[in-house]
């Protein structure tokens, strides 16, 4: 009985240790080979084809059906400018100029990785469809609250995060996705 | 004595604990993706996902600004023909992945500079069948994966013509069991 209680909790906790491994490693924790551009994250492994089995659990997890970076760049942004965590209280000012794609889009998602339910039914910003400003740049309010121009709703009191698609990216931010120019994410008030 | 065979059921609990670790890890990719392509659809057949909003669950991160074709398949009954058409004027790329998640192959409508687009994917074994050499072949490392077609909706008003361009994508197996069917060419 004692041995029968003893291989039980050996196998047990050998499962269980093993699992929360995997669990830490692979599903909680971050990107392999992540770099960031000010707030901005992204992989550099996304949509390659590793040998690692590390690297494969986590873009499965993380970037399931991504596109490699000459094709498609993801970055995501967890935090504002200053390093805050982005929550849906606050009103944020995104702008800049537009970064060296074919084409680029800024979606607003839920801590579950799905789009943010709104009246509205908007839930980006993207190259076409943006207004811009005399220069040619462009300024987007990201936050609860009705703006008129250039607005991705998000819920209050939840935190969220933002993904910038470059589709069709320039050469030099293929080769050096640290130092492309990106927007700026300031809280405006919350 | 007591402490050495203590010592000897920890030492097992975490070699246990690596093999469950290690095998765990190495079968999330596959486990993640059967899972994706079960909610696809039918196998060897094209799906036309609706433009993406707040309910969609099919994908983690979908681009609200992107429609989504899929095409899940399975070689085990002989070579998979994709048959695309590409809508002019907007971004459009075709991508395939196999079982373990590895994106194996990718075109956009750039690279290919034509209105359609046919290519024949092919499992890893041996078996193949002669293919009409004007077919792309494009080998598949496992005999289940994915081919994912996506379309951008560049301006609400392009919205109705760039989705009528890839609903007449089309992918089927050709089958083994009646060569004869290549006749009508």
């Amino acid at each position: 009985m004692k041995l029968a209680l003893k291989i039980a909790a050996t196998l047990g906790g050998g499962i269980a240790l093993g699992l929360l491994a995997t669990w830490l490693i692979a599903i909680r924790g971050g990107m392999p080979g992540g770099v960031t551009d000010g707030p901005w994250h992204t992989s550099l492994s996304i949509g390659s084809a590793s040998g690692d089995i590390y690297t494969r659990a986590s873009v499965a997890v993380h970037g399931l059906l991504a596109l490699n970076r000459s094709e498609t760049i993801y970055y995501t942004a967890f935090a504002d400018d200053e390093g805050n965590a982005l929550s849906g209280t606050c009103t944020y000012r995104v702008s800049g100029n537009d970064p060296d794609a074919r084409w680029w889009s800024i979606t607003a998602y839920a801590s579950d990785d799905y789009l943010i339910p709104n009246p509205a039914e908007r839930y980006s910003i993207s190259k076409n469809a943006v207004r811009r400003e005399m220069g040619g740049g462009f300024i987007a309010a990201v936050g609860p609250e009705v703006v008129a121009k250039n607005w991705i709703p998000v819920t209050a009191g939840n935190p969220f995060s933002l993904t910038l698609r470059l589709y069709n990216p320039g050469p030099g931010v293929v080769s050096d996705p640290v130092h492309a120019q990106l927007p700026s994410i300031e809280k405006v008030s919350c | 004595m007591k402490a050495r065979e203590t010592l000897v059921w920890i030492a097992t609990a975490l070699a246990i604990a690596a093999i469950v670790h290690v095998g765990s890890v190495y079968a999330l990719p596959r486990f993640i993706m059967s899972r994706a392509m079960a909610a696809m659809g039918t196998p060897n057949a094209i799906h036309h996902g609706k433009r993406a909003d707040s309910d969609s669950r099919g994908v983690v991160r979908p681009s609200p600004d992107l429609l989504y074709s899929t095409c899940p398949y399975d070689l085990s009954k002989g070579p998979l023909r994709v048959h695309a058409a590409i809508p002019a004027g907007t971004y459009w790329s075709v991508s395939a992945f196999d079982a373990n998640t590895d994106n194996f192959f990718a075109r956009n409508d750039r690279q290919l500079r034509t209105r359609t687009f046919e290519f024949v994917v092919t499992g890893p074994g041996p078996g193949n069948i002669p293919l009409p050499p004007r077919d792309e072949i494009v080998i598949s490392p496992t005999a289940k994966g994915l081919i994912l077609f996506r379309t951008l909706v560049d301006s609400e008003d392009d919205l109705a013509r760039v989705d009528a361009a890839r609903r007449q994508a089309t992918c089927e197996i050709i089958s083994l069991s009646a060569p004869s069917s290549s006749k009508g060419g």
